[in-house]
């Protein structure tokens, strides 16, 4: 007979404590969705009937602090009016100011007012139809500036520092052209000043517009339309970008690119970069440390499914779901094939295990874009918030097991195993861009999406009762944002970057869920190698932590 | 070929009854035979037509006739001078074949039925009735046909569309007249699956399996239904029900499998896909997804049944993936040249065809 000891008794109650504690927490909503005061924003993405492409892609949002003023702003882009049919000239009467880009500076008492003229945003141009939006401090001036893509020109847009921003494009030379996409601000060569890398789409236009479906007129796969190559600006630090696709390498591939996330995957002190394509092989850049990228998706196995097959890949997020300290990816793409999560083995490769972590049997009726890791729940495991929408706007009259509309899908991170969590709203949208951050800066990491022909929807996190810490960097040697420094904070690593997710940009700030710890110890690799440690930190607090100077 | 050029001549109980046609008649009729021989169709046309005026009473001369009008793929301009022949030679089978075919070709299938069955011309009979919406006959005399050419293209295609028609007909007496048995909405419930309308499909499921709890395959298809629609842990309900029904049934305990693997139980996925693999071997489906369930947890059996999967597909696009697979436990493994090694065959196999389609939407 197994004599049970007190001490295995009591370890016997805890864990089914634990557990029945676990099961409350999925089954309450981790989020309150509301509306926030003052935000009245709507994506216009204009539908017709031509079922043009470019209009079911849109729009990205970014959480940035634009006036340092320690409260997390809101940049919605906007998409555009398209006519039934699109005639010449093409513009998309981005001066209707329906149709603008908006912008939302935060009051202290959580409202939000919008100040997209007073901050010189209100100019989209007219002939731009809205994509996303990146983050980044360029000039390394103490303000985050952005840029934003288009189908069009992109715009870069300095801030000024007292409350304004100046379109720069012209000068700084990024303008791009095409089908822009996702865009992200990195040091890939660590000088201390950040690049820029922008995804493109399609080779497409009005005039190469055709419909597809037999019968039904739908939007048509991009294996319809040629392939094209994505773009890296170097930065000269004058305030001007270099064009390197093609020295880089970046430009020796086409692709049909939608997401794009950085990580120093192999911790080589040099940050790589993922690009989500639909409907060809992902692309794996293995940053070489020279200036040059390697693609190296194939062989590292971060280019195609289990099953040797492409992804239809929109929306990643490129870090560290499993505490193993080593970057993961995560790649949304649409229905009958799950989300894939390639498990970072170490060595430079990759093995897909979404059926192994549960979120295959989460995702596979779905058509996920906007997509974050997040501990949104503190207990030191990241889960995953991924906005859904399929593609077609008719896709029930196809297949009746599918929806146009979709909720959000909230996967609770049970020690590296994805569970159902409950997002706090069942209500369908067609959803896009999504962005992570602190919004009330609670300690409780909130999302904002965006949602098709629709207002944002806010999800606020409840919070509760475990620990948190959040982390500001701050780079001296390297770029002022810390983009790329690799963050260690109690057995968890967190890749410093605004990007991921599809089309937008998160808090930059790096939240890290503590569960049960009310301290934690900090070990910070800057880009420039310099390691940075800091013990017995108290929890639950906004911590500034600034590059030290000289080692 | 079913359509080919008949010589012939008239037979003996034809001849009997043949009336004396004058001499000048016989001789436009031998004129128009060598006219025909040399492929002077025209020519042959009119000194047959002579020849049946001069002899209005002779199933010969308008059999003629109508034999080169055939000739000449005039089917509608033969069909009245066969008409003719058939009226004055009730009893010739050269008149009824080519009767037979002529209607056949214009549309007529039903008129060419009875010509066709007299003539023993099962081949174009078992067309004919096909056509004509009796597809069981069709079956039998179209295998009929083919027991003397087995390799004719258009009894083989014709074969195939006599099989679906019967079991579209059988199908729709069924739903005529046993809307509510089992079958009847199991038969539904495929209709629906096919066109992707899944919410119907299940609810016909469930009305048979309701009123055949005990049937089996019904939880096997109603199961496919929720994989279709990506609802595996309902998929998998369905199948544990089946396999319990149909222990023996390899199918099912391959489906359980997949409908666990694809909820991430990777044990007793690969439980369920031994099983399947013991009650029929060597199924390479079976394997590879065995390959997949064990890829981490027993990667020496992933090895080995992904290299069985490799041996009896070759070239395929599931060896393709077989060797993908294989790739990753070896990079798992660390064995870097042996996932060097299969990826080169993941490409070159992917070089032979597009194995990566995905779908869409």
């Amino acid at each position: 007979m197994v004599r049970i000891t007190n001490v295995a008794l009591l370890s016997l109650l805890c864990a089914a404590a634990l557990l029945a504690q676990q099961a409350n927490s999925i089954s309450h909503a981790l989020f309150r969705v509301a509306p926030l005061a003052g935000v009245n924003f709507v994506l216009r993405n204009s539908p017709t009937s031509r079922k043009y492409l470019v209009e079911t892609m849109p729009g990205g949002v970014a959480l940035l602090d634009y006036n340092n003023d320690g409260l997390l702003d809101i940049f919605f882009v906007n998409a555009g009016r398209v006519r039934d049919p699109m005639v010449k000239p093409f513009d998309f009467d981005r001066n209707n100011s329906a149709y603008w880009n908006r912008f939302y500076r935060q009051n202290k008492d959580g409202s939000f007012t919008d100040v997209t003229e007073q901050a010189g945003l209100a100019n989209a141009g007219e002939t731009n139809y809205g994509m996303g939006v990146a983050v980044g401090d360029y000039d390394n001036d103490g303000y985050p500036d952005l840029y934003v893509t288009n189908f069009g020109k992109n715009i870069l847009y300095h801030n000024n520092g007292d409350g304004t921003f100046t379109d720069v494009t012209a000068r700084a030379g990024v303008a791009a052209g095409g089908w822009s996409v996702s865009a992200g601000f990195l040091d890939y060569d660590n000088d201390g000043k950040l690049d820029l890398f922008v995804t493109r789409y399609l080779d497409w236009s009005f005039e190469k517009s055709k419909t597809c479906g037999t019968g039904k007129a739908t939007y048509c796969p991009p294996g319809e339309f040629p392939a094209i190559s994505n773009i890296l600006y170097h930065n000269r630090g004058d305030g001007t970008f270099e064009d390197v696709s093609v020295s880089s390498g970046i430009a020796a591939l086409k692709g049909h690119g939608l997401g794009v996330a950085f990580a120093d995957y192999d911790d080589d002190g040099f940050t790589d970069i993922f690009v989500a394509n639909d409907v060809t092989d992902q692309f794996l850049f293995h940053n070489n440390g020279n200036g040059t990228f390697s693609e190296v998706g194939l062989d590292s196995g971060a280019a195609l499914t289990n099953d040797g097959k492409m992804l239809s890949g929109m929306g990643v997020v490129f870090q560290d779901y499993d505490n193993d300290l080593k970057p993961d990816l995560l790649v949304t793409q649409l229905p009958h094939q799950p989300y894939v999560v390639f498990h970072n083995e170490g060595h430079g490769t990759f093995i897909p295990q979404e059926l192994e972590t549960g979120l295959g049997a989460l995702s596979g009726k779905s058509s996920g874009w906007g997509v974050g890791l997040e501990d949104f729940d503190n207990d030191g495991w990241k889960d995953a918030f991924v906005v859904q929408g399929h593609v077609f706007d008719n896709v029930e009259t196809f297949d009746s097991s599918l929806s146009y509309r979709e909720p959000p899908l909230l996967a609770m991170n049970r020690q590296g195993h994805f569970e159902k969590g409950d997002p706090g709203s069942n209500v369908p949208v067609v959803g896009r861009g999504a962005a992570f951050g602190d919004l009330n800066n609670d300690g409780w990491m909130d999302v904002v999406a965006t949602s098709l022909g629709d207002r944002p929807q806010f999800f606020l996190n409840r919070g509760g009762s475990a620990h948190w810490l959040t982390l500001t960097l701050r780079g001296t040697k390297n770029n002022r944002d810390g983009y790329g420094a690799r963050v260690l904070v109690n057995g968890q690593l967190r890749f410093a970057t605004a990007s991921g997710s599809y089309l937008s940009s998160n808090d930059k700030r790096l939240h890290f869920g503590l569960g049960s710890a009310d301290r934690a110890n900090i070990e910070i690799v800057w880009p420039s190698r310099i390691h940075q440690n800091m013990t017995g930190v108290k929890a639950n607090q906004f911590v500034v932590i600034e590059e030290p100077q000289g080692q | 070929m079913i359509w080919y050029v008949l010589w012939f001549c008239l037979s003996p109980q034809t001849q009997s009854a043949e009336p004396l046609v004058p001499q000048e008649a016989l001789v436009l009729l031998q004129a128009g035979a060598d006219a025909e021989r040399l492929r002077d169709l025209e020519t042959a046309i009119s000194d047959f037509r002579k020849a049946s005026e001069l002899a209005p009473t002779s199933g010969i001369a308008f059999l003629r006739l109508g034999n080169a009008y055939m000739e000449k793929r005039d089917y509608s301009a033969a069909i009245p001078a066969l008409r003719k022949a058939a009226e004055l030679s009730p009893g010739s089978l050269p008149v009824h074949q080519l009767l037979g075919f002529a209607l056949l070709a214009r549309g007529y299938a039903a008129e060419a039925i009875p010509h066709l069955e007299a003539a023993h011309e099962y081949g174009a009979l078992g067309i004919a009735q096909l056509q004509n919406n009796r597809p069981a006959e069709a079956l039998d005399n179209l295998q009929r046909a083919l027991e003397k050419n087995p390799d004719d293209p258009d009894l083989l295609y014709y074969l195939s569309r006599a099989g679906s028609a019967l079991s579209s007909q059988s199908l729709e007496r069924l739903l005529a007249r046993l809307p509510d048995s089992a079958r009847g909405h199991q038969a539904l419930g495929q209709n629906y699956y096919s066109l992707k309308m899944y919410d119907e499909a299940k609810q016909e499921y469930a009305k048979a399996i309701s009123l055949r709890p005990d049937l089996p395959g019904l939880r096997l298809e109603l199961g496919q239904v929720y994989a279709a629609s990506s609802q595996w842990d309902k998929a998998e309900a369905q199948f544990q029900e089946e396999a319990a029904l149909q222990p023996g049934n390899a199918e099912a305990a391959y489906r359980l499998g997949d409908a666990l693997l694809q909820q991430g139980k990777m044990k007793e996925a690969a439980a369920e896909l031994k099983r399947s693999d013991d009650l029929r071997p060597d199924m390479t489906e079976t394997l590879y997804l065995l390959g997949k369930a064990t890829a981490i947890s027993e990667p020496a059996l992933a090895e080995k049944t992904l290299s069985r999967v490799i041996e009896l597909e070759r070239d395929t696009i599931l060896a393709g993936q077989a060797y993908f697979a294989l790739a990753g436990i070896h990079r798992k493994l660390g064995k870097t040249a042996e996932a060097g090694k299969d990826m080169r065959e993941f490409r070159r196999i992917q070089s032979l065809g597009d194995a990566r389609s995905p779908r869409r939407p």
